[in-house]
């Protein structure tokens, strides 16, 4: 009798094996959402708004991971800000969503949307639910500190967080040196080393790139100063790394923390990250917009 | 002497249908009454109101006009119930109780404490006939054995009356005869029993007196032999090896010749046919006599006759 | 009095043997399976994920007992006939509607500790798994007596909607005595609205009838506080008390109602 059950839950799964190959369910062409409004999915949880919202969590972070997965040329993050806006309306305190709901957010196409307004926006919905959350202001003010560069108002998201209780000490002295030096990278590496410090693998992966990339900031900015001088003296760019190791006394060709050369333009001289690294693009071009090294 | 159960113009109405509800007349002022140590017999066809009589005399439905007592006391008195047990038709108890432990739990009802409460149970499981399957849950007990923990449930508190509905139907014959002699035990014991029935031989066993019940009214009651003067219809003889030249005889002197296998032939004789004489005549001309039953009323005959008089007055009623 | 706890004990007895201890069973193996699963899928912070669906799956469960389990022991009883035996011992109606109500609400006490403690014991295990990173992103900790309020008002909750299906299992079908059941549980946690309904209304009688379903309709929104224990907000024992008080008022006048209609009950 067993057996017989057995059997013939084997050739259900392999009927369905079988099928599967040749039938995909219907997905409409722009994914949809069944709810429109959160007020609306909140009542009709009928007290089980918070189970909801963990649904509706888990779909977002499904939803993003498999897209960042997907090879898909054209990416689209279109549904990640809904759903974000769905499970804080259920649960204005669901306070993983709005952190690395932010997080997904801005992270640049192609590994997310790259929407840090809509980051802000849903970090300040966060912040009106819960004032007293200093994580929700020092996220707000990461926000403007990496990606949009403006430290003026990192500052002053950094200076509100460090008022409220439970805040770090470090943010303090953090809000100061982003005042007075623009983004600097010290600051930056702790912002990172800070956020890294997680249990949650690929975050602490991104951070730890993130943290490499700092490093090999560093290492950019003092070869190109080698470069000047190399300019300077010779009155034109090194075309190749061989004239630049010999008149500069490298101890050979430098390479980066993932093991690759540096690429040397030989039209400008100019050095950055191989494109073949890992590490390319470094966050921010260095020309104008990028932190003085202090 | 206080009766034992007492019933003034007990009449119950029930509406039927759904959108415009008419009442139903199921029991028609119904008075009665039964004396303590007798056994009545309730009868009547299905439907005439013998169920609805006696949930009436436990309350579980409330009379339309009249009253009636038991022992007594107003029916749904509390202090009665203690004196009184209670079989219902078709009875159904928890599917996930034991026998045992369905009869613990009336028998705390009733007030037993500790060591009396087993006896009790025992005892009363012993006499309805119910072994070693006392410890099974009654979800796996037939019928018949729920009938019997039914039985058993209604003599737990030693009652001074006891009220039967079909206490018959469900049990194989043998345990059709365990209920008679339970029920001649309690009246030797001196104890009330009125049931229900639509069984003439059950009654005609067992009761002192009967109350015929058909369409909702008490037709008749009284001594059984009072009640329903049982006549004789007829005759039914069975005989074998009657020959050719016998035939025509036997076609005048019976009602109906009804020939079936081996040569046996089945006659129908009038009630004044003096079957003796017919006898010895058939053996003397060679035929083999194999049975001679008398043909009497049934009660069923007798329903049949009330129901077709009382069914034939309404319309005479209607048309006055 | 003992004739009701004779049946309300009969009735536990029945319940537990019924299908009552599969929902517990259930319950835990849930749990387990959904630490595990979540704590695969979402990016951390699994525990206010395992407290919400935890506290939730108490309350459905209960739910779910209370319906259909509370609506079979007077219904199907009456149904089957098995009240014919048991109303004529020596016990009145109004005994064998409190037994039965007393019988379910243990049956609910016992089976909502149960999931309590299965409850507490995921709690413990992710509290003892948990990396100091982790318990400081934490709302509220793993162990927080403080979620036995919430479980105290699902308790709550569940003994009002009791009273409520044994009120409607009294005159109706099982069938229909669960749909109006959960129907006015919907309506239940939909009563909030009423209020809100009422100040957007122009009519003075559609106002005042709103006002009149609101305090007669069963409030139960009042005692959902899962979100404040998960995140750790305080409830106020005013809240608690007034809301078990209101409970307490509110299934008394049920249950005097439900013997009311079972008293004068024929039974064909």
């Amino acid at each position: 009798m067993l057996a017989a059950i057995a059997a013939l839950l084997t050739v259900s799964i392999g009927v369905q094996v079988v099928r599967d190959r040749g039938w995909q369910p219907y997905q409409p062409q722009t994914a949809l959402l069944w709810f429109q409004s959160g007020p609306l999915l909140k009542r009709v949880s009928l007290g089980f708004q918070n189970l909801m919202a963990d649904t509706y969590w888990i779909r977002a972070v499904v939803y993003y991971g498999g897209i960042r997965r997907s090879v898909e040329k054209n990416r689209d993050f279109g549904l990640l800000d809904p759903l974000l806006t769905f499970v804080t309306t259920l649960d204005p305190h669901f306070k993983v969503a709005y952190r690395f709901g932010a997080i997904f957010l801005t992270e640049a196409y192609p590994n997310g949307p790259g929407r840090p307004d809509r980051a802000i926006a849903l970090l300040q919905r966060g912040l009106e639910a819960s004032p007293a959350t200093w994580e929700y202001s020092h996220d707000i003010g990461f926000v403007y500190y990496w990606w949009l560069h403006d430290y003026k108002a990192a500052a002053r998201w950094f200076e509100r967080s460090a008022q409220l209780p439970g805040a770090p000490v470090w943010l303090k002295p953090l809000a100061a040196t982003t005042l007075a030096t623009g983004g600097d990278r010290q600051s930056s590496r702790q912002l990172w080393r800070q956020l890294g410090d997680t249990d949650i693998d690929w975050l602490r992966r991104s951070a730890q790139h993130r943290l490499l990339q700092l490093d090999a900031m560093d290492v950019v900015d003092e070869l190109n100063r080698l470069v000047q001088r190399f300019t300077s003296r010779e009155g034109r760019p090194p075309r190749e790394w061989r004239e630049l190791i010999a008149s500069e006394r490298l101890r050979g060709l430098p390479l980066d923390a993932t093991g690759q050369p540096y690429a040397l333009d030989p039209l400008t001289g100019r050095i950055d990250v191989s494109p073949q690294s890992t590490l390319w693009p470094l966050p921010w071009p260095r020309e104008g917009t990028g932190p003085a090294t202090p | 002497m206080v009766l034992a159960i007492e019933a003034e113009g007990l009449t119950k109405d029930f509406a039927v249908g759904f959108w415009r509800p008419r009442p139903y007349r199921a029991l028609d002022s119904l008075t009665l009454s039964v004396e303590a140590g007798e056994v009545f017999g309730f009868l009547g066809p299905n439907g005439a109101g013998k169920s609805t009589t006696l949930k009436l005399l436990m309350q579980l439905l409330y009379p339309t006009a009249g009253a009636a007592r038991i022992l007594g006391q107003p029916v749904g008195d509390t202090g009665v119930r203690q004196r009184i047990g209670f079989l219902a038709e078709n009875p159904y108890y928890y599917d996930y109780l034991t026998a045992e432990e369905l009869l613990a739990y009336f028998a705390r009802l009733f007030g037993y404490r500790g060591a009396d409460i087993t006896t009790r149970v025992s005892r009363v499981l012993d006499e309805v006939g119910i072994g070693k399957e006392r410890r099974l849950r009654l979800r796996r007990f037939s019928k018949g054995m729920i009938q019997r923990v039914g039985l058993a449930q209604a003599l737990l508190n030693d009652p001074e009356v006891v009220f039967l509905d079909e206490p018959m139907s469900g049990l194989d014959p043998l345990g059709r005869r365990h209920v008679r002699d339970l029920i001649l035990g309690l009246r030797q014991r001196g104890c009330t029993v009125f049931f229900s029935s639509h069984i003439l031989s059950d009654a005609e066993a067992l009761c002192s007196r009967v109350g015929v019940l058909v369409q909702g009214r008490l037709v008749s009651s009284g001594r059984l032999s009072e009640v329903l003067a049982f006549e004789l219809k007829g005759w039914e003889l069975v005989v074998a090896g009657v020959s050719d030249a016998l035939r025509p005889e036997l076609a005048r002197l019976a009602r109906s010749v009804t020939p079936f296998g081996d040569g046996h032939m089945l006659l129908h004789l009038a009630a004044d046919a003096e079957p003796d004489r017919l006898l010895g005549e058939l053996t003397r001309r060679g035929a083999h006599i194999v049975s001679l039953n008398p043909v009497r009323e049934t009660l069923e005959d007798y329903f049949v006759q009330v129901v077709g008089a009382t069914v034939a007055r309404d319309e005479r009623g209607v048309g006055a | 009095m003992r004739a009701i706890w004779f049946v309300a004990g009969a009735a536990f007895k029945e319940s537990v043997r019924d299908r009552v201890p599969y929902t517990m069973v259930v319950f835990a193996v849930m749990m387990i399976a959904a630490s595990y699963l979540i704590s695969e899928l979402t990016a951390g912070q699994d525990l206010k994920i395992i407290k919400d669906l935890g506290l939730a799956a108490m309350s459905i469960f209960g739910l779910v007992i209370a319906v259909f389990i509370g609506i079979g022991l007077v219904s199907k009883e009456v149904e089957r006939k098995s009240v014919f035996a048991l109303l004529t011992k020596p016990i009145t109606r109004p005994q064998f509607i409190l037994g039965k109500y007393l019988g379910l609400l243990v049956t609910l006490v016992v089976n909502l500790s149960v999931m309590t403690v299965a409850y507490y014991l995921v709690l413990f295990y992710m509290e003892t798994t948990a990396t100091a990173t982790m318990r400081a992103s934490w709302a509220a900790p793993a162990l927080d007596p403080r979620q036995l309020i919430a479980i105290v008002l699902i308790m709550g909750e569940l003994a009002l909607v009791t009273a409520v299906a044994l009120l409607f299992s009294t005159f109706s079908s099982p069938l229909l005595a669960a749909l109006l059941t959960l129907g006015l549980w919907v309506a239940g946690h939909f009563n909030h609205d009423l209020r809100q309904f009422e100040q957007v209304v122009d009519s003075r009688a559609v106002a005042a009838l709103a006002r009149g379903l609101y305090y007669l309709l069963p409030n139960l929104a009042p005692f959902n506080v899962r979100a404040e224990v998960v995140y750790g907000i305080p409830v106020a024992a005013s809240h608690v008390g007034l809301t078990l008080l209101y409970a307490a008022a509110y299934v008394a006048a049920l249950l005097v109602a439900a013997i009311a209609i079972f008293r004068r009950r024929d039974f064909k």
